[in-house]
């Protein structure tokens, strides 16, 4: 009887799960759910690829549609998730564009993680559901019970508010359209050596996993490194190519644009604000279509 | 497989339905079927420790029987001698041989010799220090001929083994444990609700509470050096709570796991957080050790007799020892003298047995007077979990320097309102059914049966709710 009843009070928090999505301000996880992002061009990565590239500009640059499902703090892990999803209900896109996290693509970095909180709202999708037990975040009881399914997230019906000084663009992009109250950033001229042995196995494999799945699907693949206030240090750019596949395409930002030293484009040591996110997508723009005419000449 | 696994929620009620309708009718077959479940249990963390755990048993076990059978006193005492230092030389290996390694390492550094000392790369086997105490406390038992050797190899195994109790305890006594273990149970329906009744508010008091404070005290004393002296006493807080929800939550779940099965273990916390003094704490947490450390350490070594300073010696003993049983670490080592300091006050004025009875039994709030009593041991366990939870020697002591600094008076920057309101309501259960065995035991009894359905309901509700992601038992380190 007692089982009766707790599983029928079950059922009412079926609720939260509905409403959760709704209330997001970043709508782009259940857009790839839904089959919506069915574009030519996907930039993906961690805030520098959020922040740094405007896929909107790419578009207009390029000719090619595109969209950014980049989202800060992301480890190479919840990229390779977001990457599988996008190819399990969309299109298969033609390129895609993988900000690279310089030098903490494969190390240990306790801002980069799985982004566990960006699928709570979204658990009424089974998809998802069944990814968060995979990670072992949910048990198998969230099979049967809603309970197993609500977090302490879910349980409120405020609207969610995305950041006033990055708001999400229509093209999934988040530029920091106006600047914070930033500490004085000065550019950092010290290069430092790799720390090869230190790499994770878990990020390293989730990385290649990710390359293998572009080649099976004939998906190019580029690697983009963004500027960061400090001297550009090809050591991890050197360590990838000795792990990829050659046809794999390499973009770095300009390192002789004096502007990647004026801190009027950095919002912080690490991201661009809008004039630097625009000035470094031209590059990348031009870079594309510099590798889409070689195709075409081929 | 953790209790609050749903791998542990499918064996539990395979075995028990094995237990109760298929076994039922042979009390041999029963406790075959518990034998094989606790191995499979314990095969589920590491298969190959398995091994050891059937070694030490069956070393025990025919120790006893032949230290029983021996009319030779040289026979009983290598026997005897066997059985301990087989044991504990196990024990030391596993546990305790890399820190002596290191620790002589660093004396001989001291003195300007550099060694390079060979270290072993081994896991320690979860439960050991648990299992071994029991087959210890049996084994010394036959010797001092307090009991009579188990000849029923499968009911001593099962004394050793059983699943409950087999990573984390309590500590059980062959005395208590055997008797129960060879009569025929038969199946108790208020005994097993109660057993249900009482691995709720275990899964409550691990999941909610000992889980939500683990994510902070950890964030906080992983990153100690960058927060503020008053961050760092609530993480100390934190961590009071989560290794009380941790550990007694454990134990209320192997207690009431056991009920499940017609079996009763003995109470391992009696809400040691509303103790009036350090004595009266230590008569509540963790109480089968405590005990074990007093009939098997404190006695053997004189006891009080001897008088004053024989029975200081002797306290300072079992602390240190105690706090040695809890890990290779300098750390453990000083929160054992710390308590025994703490200890020393009570036991030079005879104060030590000033709070026998429950507080406030009585009336239902406490006086002014045993709230500040409450309040004072709370802070000096608190301070003394800051050794225990600290990485090394000089964490611990730079977490208390951080503590205590100028911004101890200024707001913590952590401040979990959902996890702080959990914990005051934690402590409000806790003290309302402080004069039973477990908080909720007879809790609402006065009040209607769908009162106390709703009370659980909420109970299982905020267990899905706030369940952190699965945070390891403390206590399986040792």
């Amino acid at each position: 009887m007692f089982a009766l009843v707790f599983f029928i009070l079950d059922k009412i928090f079926y609720i939260f799960l509905y409403t959760a999505p709704q209330l997001e301000a970043d709508k782009r996880l259940e857009l790839l759910l839904n089959g919506k992002i069915n574009k030519e061009l996907i930039v993906m990565g961690s805030s520098r690829g959020a922040y740094n590239i405007v896929a909107s500009q790419i578009e207009k640059e390029t000719g090619k549609s595109a969209y950014n499902i980049s989202y800060a703090g992301s480890s190479v892990q919840f990229q390779l998730f977001l990457f599988k999803t996008l190819l399990k209900f969309n299109k298969k896109p033609e390129t895609i564009i993988l900000s690279i996290d310089n030098p903490s693509e494969f190390l240990h970095e306790k801002t980069l993680s799985f982004r566990y909180d960006r699928l709570y709202p979204l658990e009424k999708y089974n998809y998802i559901n069944d990814e968060l037990i995979k990670q072992n975040d949910k048990s198998k009881l969230s099979w049967f019970l809603c309970l197993g399914r609500v977090n302490k997230s879910n349980l409120n019906f405020t609207k969610k508010n995305a950041a006033a000084d990055s708001p999400i663009l229509a093209c999934g992009s988040m530029p920091f359209i106006r600047d914070s109250d930033k500490k004085e950033i000065t550019f950092n001229l010290k290069k430092e050596r790799y720390p090869i042995e230190q790499e994770l196995k878990g990020k390293r494999e989730a990385f290649l996993e990710l390359e293998q799945i572009c080649h099976a699907n004939s998906i190019k693949l580029i690697y983009c490194f963004a500027p960061n206030f400090r001297v550009y240090n090809p050591a991890l750019e050197n360590r990838i190519k000795s792990i990829s596949i050659p046809e794999n395409k390499f973009f770095v930002y300009d390192t002789t644009n004096l502007s990647y030293k004026n801190k009027e484009y950095f919002h912080d040591d690490s991201h661009l604000n809008i004039k630097g996110a625009k000035l470094f997508t031209s590059e990348l723009s031009k870079f594309i279509n510099l590798n889409n005419n070689k195709i075409l000449k081929e | 497989m953790l209790f609050n696994s749903f791998n542990f929620a499918l064996f539990l009620p395979v075995v028990f339905i094995l237990y109760w309708f298929v076994t039922n009718k042979s009390l041999r077959l029963q406790n075959i079927l518990l034998l094989s479940a606790s191995y499979f249990f314990y095969s589920c963390w590491d298969w190959r420790f398995l091994f050891l755990l059937i070694f030490s048993t069956l070393l025990d076990y025919f120790s006893g029987l032949q230290i029983e059978k021996s009319n030779n006193s040289f026979q009983r005492k290598f026997w005897f001698w066997l059985s301990i230092i087989v044991n504990l030389g196990f024990l030391g290996l596993f546990k305790y041989f890399n820190f002596f390694t290191e620790s002589f390492k660093d004396l001989l550094s001291i003195f300007g010799f550099q060694v390079n000392m060979w270290s072993l790369k081994v896991i320690l086997p979860i439960g050991i220090s648990f299992y071994t105490f029991h087959g210890l406390s049996y084994v010394i038992d036959i010797y001092k001929k307090r009991i009579k050797a188990e000849k029923n190899f499968v009911d001593y195994a099962v004394f050793v083994s059983f699943f409950p109790l087999l990573v984390a305890g309590p500590i059980e006594r062959a005395t208590h444990l055997l008797p129960q273990i060879k009569k025929k149970r038969t199946f108790d329906y208020q005994q097993a609700v109660d057993g249900l009744r009482q691995i709720l508010w275990g899964l409550f008091k691990k999941i909610v509470i000992a889980d939500n404070c683990a994510i902070h005290a950890n964030m906080i004393f992983n990153n100690s050096a960058e927060y503020s002296g008053s961050t760092l006493l609530i993480g100390a807080v934190f961590f009071a709570f989560q290794i009380y929800g941790d550990f007694s939550g454990y134990s209320d779940i192997a207690l009431g796991v056991s009920r499940l099965f017609g079996i009763e273990l003995l109470q391992n916390f009696s809400f040691p957080y509303f103790s009036r003094d350090i004595a009266e704490f230590w008569r509540r947490w963790h109480i089968s050790l405590s005990s074990w450390f007093k009939d098997y350490l404190y006695i053997p070594l004189g006891g009080s007799k001897g008088g004053m300073w024989m029975q200081i010696k002797n306290t300072f003993i079992v602390f240190l020892v105690s706090g040695f049983w809890h890990g290779a670490n300098w750390t453990f080592i000083v929160w054992g003298l710390l308590n025994a300091i703490y200890f020393l006050p009570l036991l030079i004025f005879n104060k030590n047995r000033d709070h026998i009875e429950i507080v406030a039994y009585h009336t239902i709030l406490p006086s002014f007077k045993e709230f500040l009593l409450i309040c004072t041991t709370f802070t000096l366990t608190v301070f003394a979990w800051i050794f225990f939870r600290a990485n090394d020697l000089h964490h611990a002591f730079q977490f208390i320097s951080g503590i205590f600094s100028k911004s101890l008076f200024s707001l913590p920057s952590i401040r979990p309102t959902y996890v702080i309101l959990l914990v005051l309501f934690f402590i409000i259960i806790e003290w309302l059914g402080r004069k039973n065995k477990y908080a909720l035991e007879k809790l609402a009894f006065q009040y209607s049966s769908y009162f106390r359905w709703s009370m659980y309901i909420i109970l299982i509700m905020a267990i899905f709710i706030f369940g952190a992601k699965e945070q390891e038992f403390i206590y399986f380190q040792f």
